[in-house]
């Protein structure tokens, strides 16, 4: 009996022993990304036989739930979702650790382009690299702008849309009595699409050099006019719906209630099993401005508090540095490449050359030669929050003026924390 | 000794769970965290944070909305819940299933309450427009109108609790003996004199419990806030509970966030001792004559 007992005893130990030693790291994600990422996280899985347990969230969520664990220093996360404009931020607060030991028998330059490594990189040093990218384009419904009798937008760069040409359009076709708008935003009073009004207008991020101060950068003549703009397209020429919330704008487009849609590649997919009659061109900038649009999107870092960097920085290379990985997200997800391999093949595989796949083409230009990086500050968090509020504000009827000086007095008393 | 140690599972609850986080939450007012040349440093700062704050013309703002909201709330929601206690006191064949129906509400959590009125009023494609629309009334902003977003809070909040706030009352309607009624009756009281001179002086600690109890649970609504208004627009929405969110959980900057809490916590304490003090047994405001 006795001997039972110590046998029995030996495999409860023994199994324990083997089943702590089995790795398991614990990755942040956003909910749009779990589809995408899981069946790579069960290949890396079977590869190098550490277990992966993804938490997902919804995009605001997923930012501060990084901040409550980040505060409590929790070692329970080990790999995150990092909004690329996060990066200085989550950099300087160390809640997340440098990665450039984890790619130095490699060139990061033949992986990655440029732009996407200096997305991913604060003060000289590569933080978390980068997923994918993004790029925004004009998508137009050619039946509603033929019955106004506007000329389609073009995908010609010099024969580029403005947005004073849009807005003309746009009046034509808005007929309110009927719910059809002229014009609108995929993410309505969201910085990351609006920051190309001030830039057009001169205005450059809001965020003034060195990153640790807004102000006058956040009050001059460039977001002055974008902020007319905004609060004119909603209130005054009224050829946006007001009350719309980001995630409806696509679906609204879809279904044929509005002339023209400014948004991302990914939408592209999104309209494939409708009858919706749509062309796509280039972003509009203003009339004599510069040409901006938006641009990056998520990259992936180590939690500095995690007690398996080492695993943990295996599965960040494994999912950013794959060609596989990068390409799968540009055929399934329309989404734009940070990664050199998936940007050749959306340059060299003919079906990007005619539509709908031109989107990919047309974005993959956008951002490689008229992205504007959203501000670099480590308090972007604090910044994106305010200005992302204040847009709203602006469209629900602020002054623009008022808003924005508002706006820009919070956000440098928050930025204290940081001189 | 016995009683103390009958008391100590509640009191050390209360100390751990009530107190100490308390306690907790206005130390870390008195920290101000600096992030200067990328190094984390805690410093602290005695009561700078507050007067930061003092200077800080959206905690004022904030602050005149939260007192608006209060005077408002929850003397509708007492004056709601007691109606419709009164109203289902009456004797009906159907009483139980109608007071089943107006207890519904409390069944439906608040956060899912508030997106199904997100809904209903859309201002584009919402019910309620669709519903005024009959009578001839031009479609509302509703939640996007710096004007009535508040009142539309006031509303799903109202929505929300008058039911259960109601149950204390009818509770408390229902503990208070008929013969008082049959006397005032004898005596040719009118249903307002019986109203006035039975019901609310027996009701008085039921109420004086809803009054204190809703008052504090008010001062902490931001579900709404939350999910459909980010405290706008035009910050009229944003009360002092969410506004201490935000600095923490958006902002990151904790300090202001408990110096928000502990200022909060203070008024709601403030608050509640004056109701106490003005409406308990001691006082003589409303007398059984």
């Amino acid at each position: 009996m006795k001997k039972i007992l110590a046998s029995l005893c030996t495999i409860f130990l023994f199994s324990n022993i083997v089943t702590s030693a089995k790795a398991e790291i614990n990755f942040l994600i956003g909910t749009w990304a779990e589809e995408p990422l899981t069946p790579f996280v069960e290949a890396f899985e079977k590869e190098t036989g550490i277990e992966v347990n993804i938490q997902t969230f919804p995009f605001r969520d997923l930012l501060a739930t990084i901040e409550v664990r980040g505060n409590a220093q929790a070692d329970d996360v080990d790999v995150i979702f990092v909004d690329a404009p996060l990066v200085p931020s989550y950099a300087v607060r160390g809640m997340i650790g440098p990665m450039d030991e984890y790619f130095a028998d490699t060139s990061v330059n033949a992986i990655f382009a440029p732009a996407g490594i200096a997305a991913a990189s604060w003060n000289g040093e590569m933080y978390a690299p980068p997923l994918n990218n993004s790029g925004q384009l004009t998508y137009y419904n050619k039946d509603l702008l033929a019955k106004a009798g506007c000329a389609e937008p073009s995908m010609i760069e010099a024969e580029r849309v403005t947005w004073e040409e849009i807005v003309d359009c746009a009046k034509k076709i808005t007929d309110e009595a009927n719910g059809v708008h002229g014009f609108i935003f995929d993410q309505i009073s969201r910085y990351y699409q609006l920051q190309a009004l001030p830039e057009s207008a001169g205005g450059g991020s809001g965020v003034c050099e060195g990153g640790l101060s807004v102000k006058g950068c956040l009050t001059n003549d460039g977001w002055m006019k974008a902020g007319q703009f905004y609060y004119d397209i909603h209130n005054t020429s009224n050829i946006s719906p007001k009350g719309v919330g980001p995630d409806q704008t696509h679906e609204l487009f879809g279904l044929g209630k509005i002339g023209i849609f400014v948004g991302g590649s990914w939408n592209n997919g999104r309209w494939a099993d409708t009858d919706l009659n749509y062309g796509v061109a280039l972003h509009p900038y203003f009339e004599g401005g510069k040409v901006v649009t938006g641009c990056n999107s998520w990259h992936i870092g180590v939690w500095n508090h995690s007690k398996q960097k080492a695993d943990a920085a295996k599965l960040v290379r494994y999912l950013t540095a794959s060609p596989d990985v990068a390409i799968h997200y540009v055929e399934e997800h329309n989404s734009l490449p940070a990664h050199n391999s998936a940007i050749l093949h959306v340059a060299e595989d003919p079906k990007f050359n005619n539509f709908p796949g031109i989107v990919m083409n047309l974005a993959t230009y956008e951002s490689a030669n008229h992205c504007a990086t959203r501000g670099r500050t480590p308090g972007f968090l604090e910044f994106e929050e305010i200005v992302n509020t204040s847009f709203e504000d602006i469209r629900n009827g602020g002054d623009p003026a008022s808003v924005l000086a508002d706006a820009e007095s919070r956000i440098e008393s928050s930025m204290r924390r940081y001189k | 000794m016995v009683p103390y140690l009958f008391l100590a599972p509640a009191l050390i609850g209360t100390i751990a769970f009530k107190l100490y986080p308390i306690f907790i939450g206005f130390w870390e007012s008195l920290i101000y965290t600096s992030f200067s040349g990328g190094v984390e440093k805690r410093i602290f700062v005695w009561f700078e944070n507050y007067q930061y704050l003092f200077d800080d013309k959206i905690f004022w703002k904030s602050l005149e909305i939260t007192a608006f909201l209060t005077i408002i709330i929850n003397p509708l929601q007492i004056a709601m819940s007691l109606g419709l206690a009164l109203l289902l006191m009456r004797k009906s064949k159907f009483i139980r299933i109608i007071r089943s129906l107006y207890l519904l509400p409390i069944g439906i959590a608040l956060p899912i309450a508030t997106i199904i009125w997100g809904l209903m009023l859309d201002p584009n494609q919402g019910l309620i427009n669709g519903l005024i629309g009959v009578f001839g009334i031009p479609p509302q902003p509703f939640l996007v109108s710096e004007n009535q977003a508040l009142w539309c809070i006031i509303a799903i909040a109202t929505w929300k609790g008058v039911a259960f706030w109601m149950l204390f009352l009818l509770a408390g309607l229902e503990d208070i003996p008929k013969q008082y009624y049959e006397a005032a009756e004898i005596d040719g009281a009118t249903p307002f004199q019986k109203f006035r001179y039975v019901t609310l002086p027996q009701l008085k600690r039921t109420i004086l419990f809803v009054f204190v109890a809703d008052t504090a649970a008010n001062f902490v609504l931001m579900v709404p806030m939350i999910i459909l208004t980010k405290g706008g627009p035009l910050q009229s929405t944003n009360v002092l509970i969410y506004e201490g969110y935000r600095s923490g959980f958006y902002y990151q900057d904790w300090g202001r966030s408990l110096s928000i809490i502990t200022i909060l916590t203070v008024i709601t304490l403030i608050v509640i001792g004056l109701q106490l003090l003005f409406l308990s047994e001691r006082n003589e405001g409303i007398k059984v004559k």
